[in-house]
């Protein structure tokens, strides 16, 4: 049940303690610090029906789906939209891998998937429901399965297998060490946090953030993807807008959302990985901001096995 | 108590020379350690203590160090006191601001506290899998919550663990709980979850503010029922305003609130900062006037 360990240590009052703690807070991590004075959000594109899934890759790029439309586009670093993919088969979350392929919830055909660049697509595992997922710099593959309760892991020798359940997950994201998943529920007023194992088990899990912010004409937040900047902030979507959290888990306040209607996921994209890009309902936007996101293919290069 | 001066220069604040004669005798934050701080000679020495608890049930996976300290007249024959510090590792440092463990010697040897077996606890840490991780710094998820989970974790893992080794009280007036900043508004919602058993609560510098909604606790304590909790509350004029409140005011809103509603409470408002300096000067008269009860019925 519980375990201790003496340190068989009778420490005398005379004698040397060290402490170790600091009741000083953890850094205070204000939207300020985030939030450009005079920038707000940029509309890139409309006329869509329901936006979601952006997913930068290593230039920048921002890719996003289209998921009633069965489309996938990709935006270029000035902003411009193109398309990317068709008949898509509702696919819902993306994330660009080690491999700079884009992977996705193409959860029409029961299937995760795998484009190529000029298009060409993989088909990494089937007969799964999905809705999110993470590629980590290992090519290893966390995805929600909102319809089962359920969070799968798929190993980059692509075994498949459950590692959460007795949750509804939506949304799941990473810290950017890849050491702690987090996944969100759209009716808690908390975001799930999980240690990950070195076999992608995922352990300790723990209402680590929280409370979430409702607006005032909701019961409960609506959370829905999420992103994390190179600081551990964790920023996701809800009805009242983005929040943002510290690494310990406290509020450090909301990002108004860009227009009255949904806002379903972010991600930081652009040259330099510090705009904020937002799909929202018919309409995808971007905003700059004072922090940068550190994809995590980013350290495909730099860990030693 | 050295809080007249105090309360006298928030009164005079639009009077720039009476300010000024005030700060001419007295520095902002100015506070030392007394007496009953300093080990005395002729005093006997409690012993402490030390290890590491891995918690499986309330906040599974998290590690965290705690410290226990045995006052010399402890008799096992007879039910000890308790007293719980949240950051313990700086509450036992005997070098500290606080030498919790030193008053401690102090006050029990003169009669002015029980005979108390201290339990100092650090927050817990979910430690990271790989080297180049983070750890899940479980600080604030713990201390700040509004939830009874914190007070759970106190009594169905740590008390029946420390009680195995000593003989402990189940009185809840004679189980004390006290903190710093996050750790003070963590004291205060152990005892307002759980007033059966716990009824003293010491907080310095409590983070009454909006970090996990905390800032609501003038308002529910106006609007509940009064619980038989007796609460010391210390706080500067110099500390922190930020994103999540503005800690002299949140601490005055919670004095006020206690008054309201009848509470047996001790509100000592310094010019300090966001440290534990007055906190800790003033130590030994927070445990005197939180164990009065005690001392006199013995």
């Amino acid at each position: 049940m519980r375990r201790c360990f003496v340190v068989a240590n009778v420490v005398f009052l005379c004698g040397i303690i060290v402490a170790k703690v600091s009741p000083l807070p953890a850094q205070d991590m204000a939207l300020s610090q985030v939030l450009v004075d005079g920038e707000d959000w940029q509309l890139l594109g409309e006329g869509y029906k329901f936006t979601e899934g952006p997913a930068v890759d290593r230039q920048g790029h921002v890719y996003f789906t289209d998921i009633p439309n069965n489309v996938i586009y990709v935006i270029d670093t000035d902003g411009a939209i193109v398309l990317f993919a068709e008949n898509t088969a509702n696919t819902n979350g993306l994330m660009v891998g080690p491999d700079d392929r884009i992977y996705g919830c193409r959860n029409g055909d029961k299937q995760i998937v795998a484009y190529t660049t000029d298009g060409a697509m993989e088909v990494i595992v089937e007969g799964v429901t999905s809705n999110d997922l993470v590629v980590t710099s290992k090519g290893a593959i966390f995805f929600t399965d909102p319809s089962n309760g359920q969070v799968y892991y798929i190993s980059p020798q692509r075994e498949m297998r459950v590692v959460a359940n007795e949750i509804h997950p939506n949304g799941v994201i990473m810290w950017p060490d890849e050491g702690t998943l987090v996944v969100t529920e759209r009716d808690s007023l908390h975001l799930w946090t999980y240690r990950i194992e070195s076999d992608g088990s995922l352990t300790n899990r723990e209402r680590y953030y929280g409370p979430l912010q409702l607006r005032s004409d909701s019961k409960t937040p609506g959370s829905d993807g999420m992103t994390v900047d190179r600081d551990f902030r964790l920023y996701v979507t809800t009805r009242l807008g983005l929040q943002m959290f510290d690494p310990t888990g406290r509020l450090g306040g909301t990002i108004a959302k860009p227009h009255n209607g949904p806002m379903a996921n972010a991600c930081f994209g652009g040259k330099d990985f510090d705009y904020l890009y937002a799909t929202c309902g018919d309409k995808v936007y971007r905003r700059k901001t004072k922090v940068t996101g550190v994809p995590y293919f980013l350290r495909a290069g730099e860990k030693k096995e | 108590m050295n809080s007249n001066r105090h309360t006298i220069h928030v009164a005079i604040l639009g009077l720039a020379m009476l300010t000024l004669k005030a700060n001419s005798a007295y520095a902002i934050d100015d506070y030392t350690l007394g007496p009953d701080s300093i080990v005395q000679e002729g005093v006997p020495q409690g012993t402490v203590t030390q290890g590491q608890w891995t918690s499986e049930k309330i906040f599974p996976g998290t590690v965290r160090d705690y410290w226990i300290y045995v006052p010399a007249q402890y008799n096992a024959d007879k039910p000890a006191c308790v007293m719980v510090f949240q950051d313990g590792g700086s509450y036992v440092n005997p070098e500290g601001q606080q030498r919790a463990t030193v008053v401690m010697d102090n006050l029990i040897h003169k009669g002015e506290m029980p005979v108390t077996i201290g339990i100092f606890l650090s927050p817990g840490v979910v430690p990271a899998t790989e080297p180049d991780q983070k750890p899940r710094n479980n600080r604030s998820f713990e201390y700040d919550t509004l939830s009874d989970q914190y007070a759970k974790f106190l009594l169905e893992e740590i008390l029946p663990f420390v009680g195995e080794s000593y003989n402990l009280t189940e009185d809840p007036d004679e189980r004390a709980i006290c903190g710093i900043s996050s750790g003070g508004i963590c004291s205060w919602t152990v005892a307002w979850e759980h007033p059966e058993a716990f009824r003293k609560v010491l907080s310095q510098i409590g983070s009454f503010t909006n970090i996990r909604g905390g800032h609501v606790y003038p308002a529910l304590i106006r609007k509940t029922e009064r619980k038989p909790i007796r609460v010391f509350l210390q706080e500067g004029s110099n500390d922190l305003d930020n994103l999540h409140g503005n800690w002299p005011l949140a601490n005055q809103q919670m004095a006020a609130a206690l008054n309201f509603a009848g509470y047996d409470y001790e509100f000592v408002m310094g010019d300090g900062a966001h440290s534990g300096k007055h906190g800790g000067a003033i130590l030994p008269e927070s445990l005197r006037w939180l164990w009065k009860d005690r001392v006199e019925e013995k």
